[in-house]
């Protein structure tokens, strides 16, 4: 009796304990001495874990990209351009970058949410080549294939400066995601999400929620974006293709679409077994898909649902109960 | 006149490579409403094959692309019972399926034979002459291939039970289902008429023009291109649409900047998609 009311809580911080032990060990990588290719590895996680998540805040309201990097792209060229040729510093070229991209995705979604489900998805796609091919028909500015270089950096050569700042920058980027999404805003995206019908019947004015999400989700990846362009320094248009768009969505797929740290999971996993696998040379890809196919035959809720799935199976209560659906066909 | 002459012979070739691979994305797509994105996976592997077969095996190229044909349509059942039934119509789902499709396809064309483009030997070599301009013959025996089997694809619709059952499972999955078709089957036939389909233009076009373990990727655009600019559930608007995107891709770049040309060609089926979503000719799906 007394052991079961001293564990009665058990369970209700468990999340919040592994979150802060991850931060707190994330924070002190660097001074326990990991090697500059590691931070610099973790620096590409922490970039696409902000992808992802921005990702999966526009399917929150059910609407499925699949040209998301189109959008990195534009904050990443505005930001370098207006720094490169205007010769303003990065810090203020990267909030403009954002800004830039947040009035791009919210122009482009009001005729774009006329779209549901896989129309959605394929305008989507389109969209990001659209992106690219502008990109390359301006290549005097942008350097299209070959590249464009000579972008001025945010804190010089050595690498520390960068991760504390990527860091930085995906905690607050992932906690106001968090913020939107379990706020009222959040509830109403799933409703629209759900059933669209429904969500316009007790006055949610759907089309508008559905344009919020879509240029906010932007915001994020032009932020994203732009403080890359200034790490990497040099950018070409390969980077943000049609398979990146495409990558984003497996991470976000594999780590799980119902829970907000799938995309997170997802990224870092997918991510870091690509690195540790790199001595396979070019049967990488064999790994990443086994992974991939790993997950979908086995995982239905994702990596992120896995510990759900393994408690129901050690208690013997058959499947996990089914979790909401974000952003299906129906 | 002759550079229009010789770009509208190629955009016809070109349109009759495209609308074989997009028929077989639209026959997926009808069938089990889901996005194949493997197919162009699929059309470079069924090249491959053929190409091991006919230089390194040193089998008759025209045994070799048969052969293949067959392999492919074997890989194609296999596709629909372990690939795409267990996600039943999840089209998310299957998009990372068939991504990880892609990247074993790839990778192991890649890994085997190396990563560097190559070229089948023509089929019949030899050129043609039509008027003033001069045509290789293979050129001609692909628009011919791909004319006898658009007609014969249209007399399986139209005439064979199967064909029926098809065009049923497309307008309504269960009310076929109800009336006693086997959907799995269907499906199956589909996949591996889809398969067949990518593997022989995957070999004309490789003998055309090139050969490379990463050819697919941009067939697979020019397959979504065609799909959603004609839309799904109408053959003669995958041919009409075909011969649409074949054109400009031949036509275009000659008169003006090919960068610009293909940011014309997105701009066209980004408009397509928001004046009339389901396509030229198609019907909505969802």
């Amino acid at each position: 009796m007394l052991k079961k009311r001293f564990f009665a809580g058990k369970g209700k911080y468990t999340g919040a304990a592994i979150v802060a032990l991850v931060v707190i060990l994330l924070f002190l990588l660097p001074p326990i001495g990991i090697s500059r290719y590691y931070i610099h590895i973790l620096i590409g996680v922490f970039i696409y874990i902000i992808m992802t998540s921005s990702l999966r805040l526009i399917s929150l309201s059910g609407q499925i990209s699949l040209g998301h990097a189109g959008f990195m792209c534009a904050g990443a060229y505005t930001s370098a351009v207006i720094a490169k040729n205007f010769g303003l510093a990065p810090w203020l070229t990267i909030p403009l970058g954002a800004l830039l991209t947040f009035i791009l995705a919210f122009l482009v979604a009001i005729p774009f949410t006329r779209l549901r489900g896989l129309y959605f998805t394929m305008i989507s796609l389109f969209f990001g080549m659209a992106v690219l091919a502008i990109n390359e028909l301006f290549q005097d500015i942008t350097g299209g294939q070959s590249g464009m270089v000579g972008i001025p950096t945010l804190f010089g050569i050595s690498k520390i400066p960068y991760y504390y700042f990527f860091l930085a920058l995906t905690l607050v980027c992932l906690f106001v995601m968090h913020r939107l999404e379990f706020s009222r805003i959040g509830l109403t995206w799933k409703a629209v999400a759900q059933s669209h019908s429904v969500a316009s019947s007790i006055g949610i004015d759907e089309a508008r929620q559905r344009i919020m999400c879509f240029a906010l989700g932007g915001l994020f990846a032009g932020l994203t974006g732009a403080a890359y362009a200034h790490y990497y320094v040099v950018l070409s248009v390969t980077t943000f293709s049609f398979f990146t768009s495409i990558y984003l969505f497996i991470y976000m797929m594999v780590g799980g679409v119902n829970s907000f740290y799938g995309p997170i999971v997802g990224t870092a996993v997918l991510l870091l077994v690509q690195t540790f696998a790199r001595g396979l040379r070019e049967y990488v890809p064999f790994i990443f898909a086994a992974v991939l196919l790993l997950v979908l035959y086995l995982m239905p809720q994702g990596l992120a649902g896995l510990p759900a799935q393994l408690k129901s199976l050690v208690q013997r209560r058959g499947n996990p109960p089914e979790k909401e659906v974000i952003g299906r066909v129906p | 006149m002759e550079i229009a002459l010789v770009s509208s012979v190629n955009g016809i070739v070109l349109s009759a490579i495209y609308i074989m691979v997009a028929l077989g994305l639209a026959l997926l797509l009808s069938i089990m409403g889901i996005f194949n994105f493997a197919h162009g996976a699929i059309y470079m592997v069924g090249a491959f094959l053929t190409y091991g077969l006919a230089m390194q095996a040193g089998i008759n190229q025209w045994a070799a692309l048969v052969i293949s044909m067959i392999i492919m349509g074997a890989l194609g059942i296999f596709l629909e019972r372990f690939c795409f039934r267990p996600f039943g119509g999840k089209a998310f789902e299957v998009i990372v399926m068939s991504v990880a499709l892609i990247l074993i396809l790839e990778t192991a064309v890649v890994v085997t034979v190396g990563g560097s483009n190559r070229a089948l030997p023509a089929f019949i070599p030899g050129n043609i002459k039509i008027g003033v301009v001069s045509v290789s013959i293979d050129r001609i025996l692909t628009l011919g291939i791909g004319i006898a089997l658009l007609i014969l694809l249209t007399l399986l619709v139209q005439k064979t039970r199967i064909g029926q059952q098809m065009l049923a499972v497309s307008q309504d999955r269960e009310g076929a289902a109800l009336q006693g078709i086997n959907i799995n089957r269907t499906a199956a036939i589909a996949t591996v008429i889809a398969c067949i389909l990518a593997t022989l233009s995957g070999t004309l076009m490789s003998s055309l023009y090139f050969l490379g373990p990463f050819m697919g990727d941009n067939m697979l655009m020019k397959a979504i291109e065609v799909v959603i600019l004609s839309g799904i559930g109408s053959f003669g608007g995958i041919l009409v649409g075909g011969l649409i995107i074949g054109f400009m891709d031949a036509v275009l770049p000659v008169v003006m900047n090919p960068l610009a040309a293909q940011a014309i060609t997105i701009g066209i089926i980004i408009l397509i998609l928001l004046i009339r979503p389901r396509g030229l000719f198609g019907y909505e799906l969802f």
